[in-house]
C-alpha cells in the first residue's frame, strides 16, 4: 500500500467515526474538491477557455465545499450566499493586483524543474495566475462563512428567543475569534506551503529589495492578502445576512 | 472603538499607505541592483516567430525594443536600448509596459532586464489589508497585526535555526516552533485565561497526535509513493523539508478549529447555565462536523492550487495524468491528508477539553 492510499483510508474511517453521515459527506466533498482541481488542470491543458473554466468552477467548488461539507441546510444556504458575494468582490481586487504585479508563470528559482519542458505552450499564464489566486482563497472564504453561520445558528438553537441586537453582538464576538484564527490558518498554511522558498531566500542571502521584487514572493504575499481580504469581508456579510433572515422568520410566525 | 473613529482611522491608514506606495514606487535608495525606467510611450513590439512545439502547441514569440534610462546605481543617468523576447503565454518570459520601472543587472557594462519593480504593489496591498482589518475589526485590529508580525518574526528565526542545523533536528525545531506559534497567536488574540489554555491544549494535542499518526503511517508503508524529488526549491534534505512543511500546514487549521469549537462552547456554557456534559459533547460534535469539511478544503486548495500552473504545463506537454500527478500534486495531496487527519481528531480533543467549562459552573454555585 502506498502512503497516500493508507492516509486516504485512515481519514475515511476517522471522518465516519467522528462525523457519522456528515463526516462521510465531508470526506466526499474533499475528494470531489481535489478531483475538480485536477479536472480544471486537464480542461485548461486541452485548451478550454480559462475564463469559462473559472465561471463554471468557482461556484461549483463553493457548492461542493459548503453543501457537501455541512449537514445543516440553513447553515449551508447562508454560507454559500455569503461566500459567493465575497468571492465576486475579491475577484475584482485579484484582477487589479495581478495586473499591477505581473507575477504570472514561474520564478527564476524553478529553472531546474522546467528543464525538458516546452514553455511556449500557447496558454495565457496571466489568466492561470488569476484563477490560481481565486482558487487559493475560495477555501478560506467558504470555511469562514460556514464557521460564522454555524456558530450563530447554534446560539439561536439554544436560545430561540434571542433578539437581533443580541445576535449581532454575539456575532461580532464569534466573528472576532473566527477572524483571528482564520487568518492563522491562512498564514500557517502558506508558511508551510512556501517554507522551501523562504529557506532559499535566507540561504542565498537575498536582500530585502530582491525579496520584495521577486516574482514568487510577491505572488505568495498577494495570495495571503486576497485570502485575508476575503475572510475579513465574510464576517460582516454573514452577520448582516443571518440577522436579516432570522428576524424575518420570526415576523412571519 | 466608536464606529466613526474606526472609519477615520482606516481611511488614515489607507492615505498613509498610498503615500508610502508612491514613495516606494519612485524610491531607489534601498535598491542594491540598478533600477531603470522605460522611456517609450509606445513600445516597438514585433512578431519574431510563430512557434509550434512537438506537442502541436502554438504560441507566438515576440520581441520588444525598449529604451531604458537608468535611475540608480553606477550607470545612473545613462540611456540604453535593449531588446526583450517574450512569448504570449508568458510562462517564464515577461512582457514589459510603457513607462514601467524595471530592475536591471549589468554584465560587462551591458544592461540585462531582470524583472519589473514590484515592491510598491506589496506595500499597496499590505496597507489596503491593514486598513480593512481596522475597518472591520476595530479594537481587535492591533492585536491581529501584532500576532501576525510576531509570528513572522518567529518564522524568520525558525528558518534561521533550520539553516544552522542544515535540515537536521527537524522534529525538535518545528515542535518548539509549533508551541511558540500557538502560544503567541492564542495569547495575543484571546488573552491569558482559561479559555485560551483549553484551546492551547486542544491545538497541541491535535497537531502532535495527528503528526505522530502521519509519521507512523509513513514508516509502516515504507514511504511508498512519496517522491521527494518533487519537493520544490529544495536547498536541503527534501524529506526533512517535506515533514516540516506538513507540521506547519496542520498547525494553522487545527488552531483555527480548536478556537472555533472552544469559543462557541464557552459562549454556550455562559449562556445556558444548566448545560450537561452530554449536551456539550453533542454541540461540540455538531459544530465540528460543520466546520471540518470546509476546513480540510481550505488546506487542499492552498496545497493544490499552488501547483496548478506546473500541472497544466506538464499536461500540456503531453505527459500522462499519472506521471503529472506524481511530480506536481502528490506531495500536496499527502500534506492535505495529514492535515485533514489532524482536523478530524481536533473535534474530539477540543470538545473534551471544553468540559472544563462545566466544572466552573459547579464551583461558582
Amino acid at each position: 500500500m502506498t502512503t497516500l492510499t493508507a492516509l486516504l483510508l485512515i481519514l475515511l474511517i476517522l471522518m465516519i467515526i467522528v462525523g457519522g453521515k456528515t463526516g462521510f459527506k465531508s470526506y466526499l466533498s474533499v475528494v470531489i474538491n481535489a478531483c475538480l482541481l485536477i479536472l480544471v488542470a486537464l480542461l485548461i491543458s486541452w485548451g478550454v477557455n480559462i475564463v469559462l473554466v473559472g465561471v463554471i468552477f468557482i461556484p461549483l467548488k463553493l457548492l461542493t465545499i459548503i453543501y457537501l461539507g455541512t449537514h445543516d441546510y440553513t447553515v449551508a444556504k447562508n454560507a454559500f450566499l455569503t461566500a459567493l458575494c465575497v468571492s465576486l468582490i475579491v475577484m475584482f481586487i485579484i484582477i487589479l493586483f495581478e495586473n499591477l504585479a505581473q507575477t504570472q508563470g514561474f520564478g527564476d528559482q524553478a529553472g531546474e524543474e522546467l528543464i525538458g519542458l516546452s514553455l511556449n505552450v500557447g496558454i495565457s499564464f496571466s489568466q492561470i495566475a488569476i484563477l490560481v489566486a481565486i482558487f487559493s482563497m475560495l477555501g478560506a472564504i467558504a470555511e469562514a462563512s460556514v464557521a460564522m453561520s454555524a456558530g450563530l445558528l447554534e446560539l439561536k438553537r439554544h436560545d430561540p428567543n434571542i433578539t437581533q441586537k443580541q445576535l449581532i453582538r454575539s456575532g461580532n464576538e464569534v466573528g472576532a475569534d473566527v477572524l483571528g484564527t482564520a487568518m492563522n490558518t491562512i498564514l500557517f498554511g502558506l508558511f508551510g506551503s512556501f517554507l522551501p522558498i523562504f529557506i532559499w531566500y535566507v540561504r542565498l542571502n537575498y536582500s530585502l529589495f530582491e525579496i520584495l521584487n521577486d516574482k514568487l514572493f510577491v505572488d505568495e504575499f498577494l495570495i495571503i492578502v486576497y485570502s485575508f481580504i476575503g475572510v475579513l469581508l465574510t464576517v460582516p456579510l454573514t452577520i448582516i445576512f443571518l440577522a436579516h433572515t432570522l428576524t424575518n422568520k420570526e415576523n412571519k410566525k | 472603538m466608536k464606529k466613526n473613529t474606526k472609519i477615520w482611522l482606516s481611511l488614515l491608514v489607507l492615505v498613509v499607505g498610498i503615500i508610502f506606495t508612491i514613495l516606494t514606487y519612485f524610491s531607489t535608495s534601498f535598491a542594491n541592483k540598478s533600477v531603470a525606467v522605460i522611456t517609450d510611450s509606445q513600445i516597438k513590439d514585433v512578431l519574431v516567430d510563430k512557434t509550434k512545439d512537438n506537442y502541436e502547441n502554438k504560441d507566438e514569440v515576440r520581441q520588444q525594443t525598449l529604451h531604458l534610462k537608468i535611475i540608480s546605481g553606477r550607470y545612473q543617468g545613462k540611456k540604453f536600448t535593449v531588446t526583450n523576447t517574450y512569448s504570449l503565454s508568458q510562462a517564464v518570459s515577461q512582457k514589459y509596459r510603457p513607462h514601467q520601472r524595471v530592475i536591471v543587472s549589468f554584465i560587462k557594462g551591458k544592461p540585462k532586464l531582470v524583472e519589473p519593480k514590484r515592491d510598491w504593489v506589496v506595500v499597496l496591498s499590505m496597507f489596503l489589508t491593514i486598513s480593512l482589518i481596522i475597518l472591520i475589526t476595530g479594537k481587535q485590529a492591533s492585536l491581529l497585526l501584532i500576532s501576525m508580525i510576531l509570528n513572522s518574526i518567529i518564522f524568520y528565526f525558525v528558518i534561521k535555526s533550520d539553516i544552522r542545523e542544515n535540515g537536521t533536528r527537524i522534529f525538535l525545531i518545528y515542535s518548539i516552533a509549533t508551541i511558540l506559534f500557538t502560544f503567541v497567536s492564542l495569547v495575543i488574540v484571546q488573552g491569558f485565561n482559561q479559555k485560551m489554555l483549553v484551546t492551547l491544549c486542544a491545538t497541541l494535542l491535535g497537531v502532535f497526535v495527528s503528526f505522530s499518526i502521519f509519521y507512523l503511517v509513513m514508516k509502516l508503508t515504507h514511504e511508498r509513493g512519496i517522491d521527494y524529488e518533487a519537493v520544490d526549491y529544495a536547498t536541503q534534505d527534501p524529506r526533512a523539508l517535506f515533514l516540516a512543511q506538513t507540521i506547519l500546514g496542520v498547525l494553522g487549521a487545527v488552531m483555527d478549529e480548536a478556537t472555533d469549537i472552544v469559543s462557541s462552547l464557552y459562549a454556550l456554557a455562559k449562556h445556558k447555565s444548566d448545560l450537561t456534559f452530554k449536551e456539550l459533547f453533542i454541540s461540540g460534535r455538531t459544530l465540528g462536523q460543520e466546520i471540518m469539511g470546509p476546513l480540510i478544503n481550505v488546506l487542499v486548495l492552498i496545497f493544490m492550487a499552488e501547483a496548478l500552473p506546473m500541472t497544466i504545463l506538464y499536461l500540456r506537454d503531453n505527459n500522462t495524468l499519472v506521471y503529472t500527478f506524481k511530480y506536481t500534486l502528490s506531495l500536496g495531496v499527502i500534506q492535505s491528508l495529514s492535515s485533514a487527519i489532524g482536523i478530524v481528531l481536533t473535534v474530539i480533543f477540543a470538545t473534551l477539553c471544553s468540559a472544563v467549562f462545566l466544572r466552573n459552573k459547579k464551583q461558582r454555585w
